[in-house]
């Protein structure tokens, strides 16, 4: 389990992170999304006892992080966003090594490498070295060097960047087979389909704060089944209040001189109807997008930005 | 305990996946080695000569044989040339630097040593040399000792033979000759025991760097003189930086390799991971020095028995150079400053602390700055250790200074690991 209390992290009179508060309960995927510089690698570090934190506390199955920092990293694994791999060792030098890390020794540690070879598909690779492997063997022995020791709580910082399809429908169901044996995953993603798919609970990060959070009905009910549709052009940001003010059930996300996202129930229907409020008012309209109530749709209307920004 | 060795197991194996590496901590210095070596002689080479030069004031046959002595092949190991020259002549060749040392025997020399009077024989050492001086004083002062024990033993029968023959006649009488044969022959009779064996035999010691020289019974085996003596321990030292360097380079490709971030986030100590290291760099450093000093055995002729201090001593004092550097790699901002810094500290180490010049080759005053630099410091010790002029306390007080220091840079280098890793 992981307990998030008033958690923040200050750099000076920077505040990386402000009063983030979150529970991942055992055997749950619990997804920190947000755009770079929002703050999910700092809290990743803090809760992996790399980074001390300012203020709050923070838990690992029920040890905190600060106080009782080798204690709360034993059921630890941390898969980070970049590779954390011996490039010149094998596969099995390199579970082995972090075996090791964790305390593990003997057969024992000799059944786990063989073993997480086996789940994570390299065992026929497992004496090769590791720089000789593809991007996604690699992703996969990254992953699998933070399973060795069985840990009950897994932190995954975007595993599946730049990992090629097939590889990451494979990662996936490694993370879905931890957590069917009860693994506590904290897992942060950029890909809104991954963690639709994947995550039990969500919450939404920006700027060091969380904004939203909740199962992915709960965030689809902050949204309320709306479409969004985002016009492109040249716009008045001073008169499209009173354009749309006529049409019925059609919010204003956000607008500037080129830019206007709108948030309206069945947006299709509306369209014809928006374009005349629009044109009244000498807007010129260059391209239209409209986009199904989705994560990203969400983060659009909670943070007036693309995830990807 | 086992997360140490098995950090330094990971980074042997690590290494024995590069053995360029390995090829280049021995290769540059044994490329230097033998350069320097073959450029001074080398082994079979031309030997250095001390250049005698000497003032012959008394001009007799006891001072001519004293010059004869010096420059004999089986007397200093035929190092020494002696030439003879009038007083301003050699005055004048020393002062300019020319020859290693002037011998000056006073008049009435000879007339002293018969009488038992006190004298003195002055010499004068070029300052701009260091070894080959001290051989021809090491030398003149053996024969000064020799001069001393034939004139206690045969003092009543050098006397007879200065005085001549009785007055009147030219040669010695035959009674006076058989007389003075048997008196000499029972004096050898006597003393034979003492003297035979063992055989007063010169030979270059192996401490080139205080120009001593041993004067002891049959020491066939000792270290030759030979420049590549000088050289080897200087070059070892020089190999065990580049070493150190390298492996402190290593913790910014666990740093860069992001698995310093993932060591950090594991429940074990960071001290143990950087012990790990700092054992695998101790081993590495175990066989490089094992193979240089073999080589020295194999070339020129190191005593064995004195390797596994010498080893010891090469190894403790490697790990506590790299635990330094890796205090810096973790102090400064990048893999590029880190080599950087670290580069622009260790090469004028090596040419100041007597790794790419012997210190025997340097002016004296730089040669004292030197000694002082930590790997000149490290390097004394080490010749003092393979050359049989250690001393168990002062070696036994350098090794914990060297315990020390390392502890203090350990943890030094520990307490800033983990906001690297960050």
């Amino acid at each position: 389990m992981i307990e998030v209390e008033g958690f923040q992290k200050r750099y000076g009179d920077l505040v990386a992170v402000d009063d983030v508060s979150f529970t991942a309960a055992p055997g749950e995927i619990f997804g920190l999304l947000g755009p770079n510089g929002a703050g999910k690698s700092t809290t990743i570090s803090c809760i992996a006892g790399l980074l001390t934190p300012s203020a709050g506390r923070i838990r690992l199955m029920g040890h905190d992080v600060t106080t009782e920092g080798p204690r709360s990293r034993e059921s630890l694994g941390v898969v980070p966003q970049d590779l954390a791999l011996y490039e010149d060792l094998s596969a099995w030098e390199n579970l082995d090594y972090w075996g090791s890390a964790y305390g593990l020794r003997g057969a024992h540690l000799r059944n786990r490498v063989a073993e997480v070879l086996d789940r994570i598909g390299l065992a026929d690779r497992a004496k090769e070295a590791v720089k000789k492997f593809s991007g996604g063997m690699k992703r996969r022995l990254n992953f699998g060097c933070a399973l060795v020791h069985e840990p009950k709580t897994l932190l995954l910082d975007e595993p599946t960047v730049g990992v090629d399809p097939q590889s990451r429908v494979r990662l996936l169901d490694l993370v879905r087979a931890e957590t069917e044996k009860g693994t506590c995953v904290l897992y942060t993603t950029h890909y809104m389909e991954e963690a639709e798919n994947l995550c039990d609970r969500l919450a939404i990060i920006d700027h060091g704060k969380i904004i939203a959070s909740g199962t992915l009905e709960e965030l689809r009910a902050i949204l309320g089944e709306r479409d969004l549709v985002r016009l492109s052009g040249k716009f008045d940001t001073g008169r499209i209040g009173e354009a749309l003010a006529p049409l019925d059930g059609v919010e204003l996300v956000q607008a500037d001189e080129l830019t206007l996202t709108i948030a309206s129930r069945q947006a299709s229907t509306k369209l014809s109807a928006l374009f005349e409020a629009l044109s009244s008012i000498g807007s010129e309209i260059n391209e239209t997008t409209l986009t199904r109530p989705n994560l990203e749709t969400l983060f659009i209307k909670l943070t007036g930005k693309e995830l990807r920004e | 305990m086992r997360f140490i060795w098995q950090t330094a197991l990971k980074d042997l194996r690590r290494h024995r996946s590069e053995p360029f590496g390995f090829i280049i901590w021995l290769g540059i210095p044994l490329v230097i080695g033998t350069l320097m070596v073959l450029a001074s002689g080398g082994r079979g080479g031309v030997r250095p000569h001390a250049e005698l030069l000497v003032v012959d004031g008394d001009n007799t046959l006891l001072s001519g044989a004293l010059v004869s002595a010096l420059s004999q092949d089986n007397f200093g190991g035929g190092i020494i040339q002696a030439e003879e020259v009038s007083i301003e002549e050699g005055l004048d060749r020393i002062n300019d630097g020319d020859g290693s040392a002037l011998l000056i025997i006073p008049p009435g020399f000879t007339s002293a040593i018969l009488q038992e009077e006190p004298t003195t024989l002055n010499l004068i050492k070029n300052p701009a040399q260091r070894i080959l001086p001290g051989i021809i004083e090491e030398s003149v002062s053996i024969f000064v000792d020799l001069t001393w024990y034939v004139q206690r033993l045969f003092g009543d029968e050098l006397r007879d033979i200065a005085e001549g023959p009785s007055e009147g006649g030219g040669t010695f009488e035959d009674l006076f000759v058989a007389d003075l044969s048997v008196r000499i022959n029972r004096m050898m009779s006597r003393v034979g025991d003492y003297l035979f064996p063992p055989i007063i035999k010169l030979d270059a010691g192996p401490a080139p760097d205080e120009s001593t020289l041993d004067v002891e019974a049959d020491s066939e085996d000792k270290v030759s003189v030979n420049f590549g003596t000088l050289f080897v321990p200087g070059l070892l030292i020089m190999s065990i930086l580049f070493m150190c360097q390298s492996m402190s380079e290593d913790l910014w490709k666990e740093r860069d390799g992001q698995t310093l971030r993932r060591v950090t986030a594991t429940p074990r100590w960071a001290g143990s991971f950087l012990l790990g290291k700092i054992l695998a760099a101790a081993i590495l450093m175990f066989m490089v020095t094992l193979v240089a000093l073999t080589l020295g055995f194999v070339y020129f002729r190191f005593h064995i028995e004195t390797f596994p201090l010498a080893i010891i001593w090469t190894t403790f004092s490697g790990a506590v150079f790299v635990s330094g550097l890796m205090v810096i790699q973790l102090f400064v901002s990048s893999a590029r400053a880190g080599n950087i810094v670290t580069m622009i500290i260790i090469f004028p180490l090596m040419m100041v602390g007597g790794s790419f010049f012997p210190f025997e080759a340097m002016p004296e005053g730089m040669a004292a700055i030197g000694r002082l630099t930590p790997n000149g410091w490290a390097l004394e010790q080490m010749k003092a250790i393979l050359f049989d002029r250690v001393e168990p306390a002062s070696l036994a007080r350098s090794f914990g200074a060297l315990l020390i220091v390392g502890t203090g840079l350990f943890f030094l280098a520990t307490s800033r690991l983990r906001r690297a890793a960050s």
